[in-house]
């Protein structure tokens, strides 16, 4: 039986539409997921010396056994957050005559597969071979990954079991979160106790003593068996599915747009759209992250504390929701795009609407950005220029994009890992997006006319935002063009 | 108020539409049958420009439907979910539509005041987003928002399909008020014979692509359809047909 659920699901992950069909698209997203295993690789290889480098006087194998607790407790409290339930996809054959247990021992097995449980053995066992191997052994090196293993699955169930506890009463995940917190808080701000020597006790008699390593093993088929119980007594769609119990709601309006007429009725739409959706709220939530993006440049000696950067950072800044969210524009709204297209709003109101949210965004953001004056006022003055530029050139560039993206997304999925709706577009709107400011200031800042370059973007975004209505025009014009495969694309779940 | 020219639509070499001339006039009410696959739901997104057509055109009031936007003042329609905004509550979706058509939120309240037993307490102060809604009561919604819009051409996709028995009989009592009363034209594509005879004077058969039987409703067409459809059955009782193919 198993055999064939894992056929079922090896053709549900290749038959699906989100799947990349082409292959460039399919060669990007490997060497991305090659860069992201390559840099924890790296990271794991030398984490002696930067273990060396972070606790000066140490053994590094002591400061090695010190963090091991320490990142389960980080990653637990990642894997609350970001780990997907295995769930909806028994629905099918809930009603077959299968047995319960091969269900259940499926789906609780199948939830191993996790990227979370790739991590800890990247991050950790080139050490664990380079060092303590060297050192203490095999066997010491082996009693070490099967207590890392151990711990995985432990963290993996534990997870798993919070979160379906959570969907049935949203404040078990309150307080697992803030149990997490606390557990934090209390070793490193008040010291009631110390992570790291509860670790490095632990890990540190698994060097001299391998059979240690049954501990977490054990911990770990506990939370598995944990597990199947609850599975089996809860094999309930509602109460596998991940949709929480849901609240009484209620309508909202957006008072200040209603002086936009119609143009901020569709703004409004899009407002709840996104606040009302998974994936577009974290890309919003996303947004709000990059805020904090000048810090890790400002203020710093070299080339990347310099102008360039910061008109790169600016844009970011200023420009992350146009990009992040600009990105999979229409898609967003291909669940009813038939009822748009129906529907008595002119094209050229819904894009004044588009024009319309990017705007009031990104002069949120800028606004934001204002407190990094702390570096002075040329950064404000580059974020401004930026900012002038964002609206006036990065909207329209998206929006032109927008017009040859023809992949539906679905709304309630999360954002992590979801590829759904990534197609060339994507890759190709990065381009525009990131090279043309660049190659107007790039060369005069070249010849040390910074100044000058940076008036001439201003110039260019402030043109770019006067001739609007041409562009508005431009942009219809060519969807008119597209708009019956966009539509079908949208129809195609 | 619709013709219909040379209409042909082609799907990977099949033909799934093929309509030389079809001319619906101003206060008809068009009841369109026909099994899965005969091309009912592609040829009302023809006539709302939802696809391309292969090759004639749909004209309505005079005026090419492709390209233009004048038809959308008029025209009000419910195919399928992907016509709602699924994220809004009901409420607030009725105030986008009225809003659309310059109807104060005052107008709205009326207009939902008169379909409180159409309703039938399921939509209103429910405190769901639509998407939150069954099936049947996202398509009550569907429909009140096409009345909202005091259209004077309705069209409709098997709307009796996921609905309740009494909301069956109230819609087909709007849409024969509608008709009457109002001098809406009315398109409707159903499965049930019996609530499109009932509620339609004019029906069309639609069989591969093609329109095969127009036929002014009378008290022997329910009969002349249940013979059409019950092929191979010797007794002429109204058979059950599959709700509707995959959107």
């Amino acid at each position: 039986m198993t055999s064939t659920f894992i056929s079922h699901e090896l053709k549900a992950f290749w038959r699906s539409k989100n799947t990349g069909k082409t292959i460039a698209i399919r060669i990007v997203m490997a060497l991305l997921i090659l860069y992201l295993l390559c840099s924890a690789l790296f990271f794991g290889f030398f984490l002696d010396k930067i273990l060396e480098k972070a606790f000066l006087k140490e053994d590094i194998v002591l400061s090695f056994c010190g963090i091991l607790l320490i990142y389960f407790l980080f990653d637990l409290f990642m894997r609350l957050q970001l780990q997907e339930l295995p769930t909806l996809r028994v629905q099918p054959y809930l009603q077959l005559p299968i047995k319960r247990n091969a269900l259940v021992g499926y789906l609780a097995f199948t939830a191993m597969f996790s990227v979370f449980n790739l991590w800890p053995f990247i991050l950790f066992v080139p050490f664990i071979v380079k060092i303590i191997a060297a050192d203490s052994g095999g066997l010491a090196a082996f009693a070490f990954i099967i207590a890392l293993a151990g711990l995985t699955v432990f963290n993996n169930y534990l997870a798993l079991y919070v979160k379906r506890k959570a969907n049935l009463n949203g404040w078990i995940f309150l307080i697992a979160a803030a149990t997490i917190v606390l557990i934090g808080l209390s070793d490193f701000y008040w010291h009631l106790f110390s992570i790291r020597k509860l670790s490095f006790l632990f890990f540190g008699n698994l060097i001299n003593h391998p059979i240690l390593a049954l501990l977490p093993v054990a911990l770990g088929v506990v939370m598995y068996y944990l597990n199947f119980l609850y599975l089996k007594d809860n094999l309930y769609l509602e109460e596998l599915g991940s949709r929480k119990a849901s609240a009484y709601k209620s309508s909202t309006e957006y008072p200040i747009l209603n002086r936009f007429g119609h143009i901020g009725d569709l703004v409004a739409n899009e407002i709840k759209l996104i606040f009302r959706n998974k994936r577009p709220r974290s890309a919003l939530v996303m947004g709000l992250f990059f805020m904090f993006y000048g810090l890790m440049f400002y203020g710093r000696p070299g080339p990347v504390g310099a102008d360039g950067f910061k008109v790169f950072v600016g844009m970011f800044m200023t420009g992350i929701f146009i990009i992040s969210y600009g990105q999979f524009l229409f898609s967003w709204q291909a669940a009813h795009f038939d009822g748009i297209l129906v529907s008595k709003v002119k094209f050229t109101d819904f894009l004044k609407a588009k024009y319309l949210l990017f705007s009031i965004v990104s002069t949120v953001a800028f606004l934001l950005t204002t407190p990094y004056v702390y570096f002075g006022w040329r950064v404000i003055l580059i974020h401004f220029v930026m900012y002038l530029w964002n609206i006036g050139v990065n909207i329209p560039i998206v929006l032109f994009f927008a017009n040859r993206n023809y992949k539906r997304i679905d709304l309630s999925k999360g954002a992590s890992f979801n590829w759904e709706g990534v197609g060339a577009t994507q890759m190709l709107l990065s381009f525009p997006l990131l090279l043309i400011p660049y190659l107007i200031y790039g060369p005069l800042a070249f010849f040390h006319h910074s100044d000058i370059a940076l008036g001439l973007l201003a110039a260019t975004g402030i043109a770019f935002i006067l001739t609007r209505n041409f562009w508005i025009k431009q942009l219809e014009t060519d969807f008119y063009t597209k708009r019956y495969k966009i539509a079908e694309g949208f129809r195609d779940k | 108020m619709i013709e219909i020219k040379d209409l042909k639509k082609i799907y990977n070499g099949v033909v799934v539409v093929n309509i030389p001339n079809l001319e619906i006039k101003k206060g008809e009410s068009i009841g369109l049958v026909g099994n899965n696959g005969a091309g009912k739901t592609t040829l009302f997104r023809m006539i709302l420009d939802l696809i391309r057509a292969e090759a004639g055109e749909v004209l309505s009031n005079g005026q090419k439907v492709a390209g233009n936007e004048t038809w959308k003042n008029y025209t009000a329609s419910y195919l399928d979910e992907g016509f709602l905004i699924d994220y809004l509550t009901p409420e607030e979706y009725f105030y986008f539509i009225g809003g659309l058509h310059q109807q104060s939120r005052a107008t709205v309240d009326d207009f939902l005041a008169g379909m409180t037993e159409f309703f039938n307490g399921e939509i209103l102060k429910k405190g769901k987003y639509i998407r939150d809604l069954s099936k049947g009561n996202q398509c009550k919604v569907g429909v009140a928002s096409c009345v909202l819009q005091n259209p004077e051409l309705l069209m409709l996709d098997e709307p009796f399909a996921n609905i309740d028995p009494s909301t069956q009989f109230r819609l087909k009592n709007l849409l024969k008020d509608l008709n009457k009363n109002k001098g809406v034209t009315t398109l409707i594509s159903s499965h049930d014979l019996n609530h499109v005879t009932d509620a339609c004077d004019r029906i069309l058969l639609m069989e591969k692509g093609k329109i095969i039987k127009d036929i002014a409703t009378s008290s022997s067409t329910l009969n002349e359809l249940e013979d059409y459809f019950g092929v191979g059955q010797t007794v002429s009782a109204p058979i059950k047909v599959d709700e509707e193919e995959n959107h």
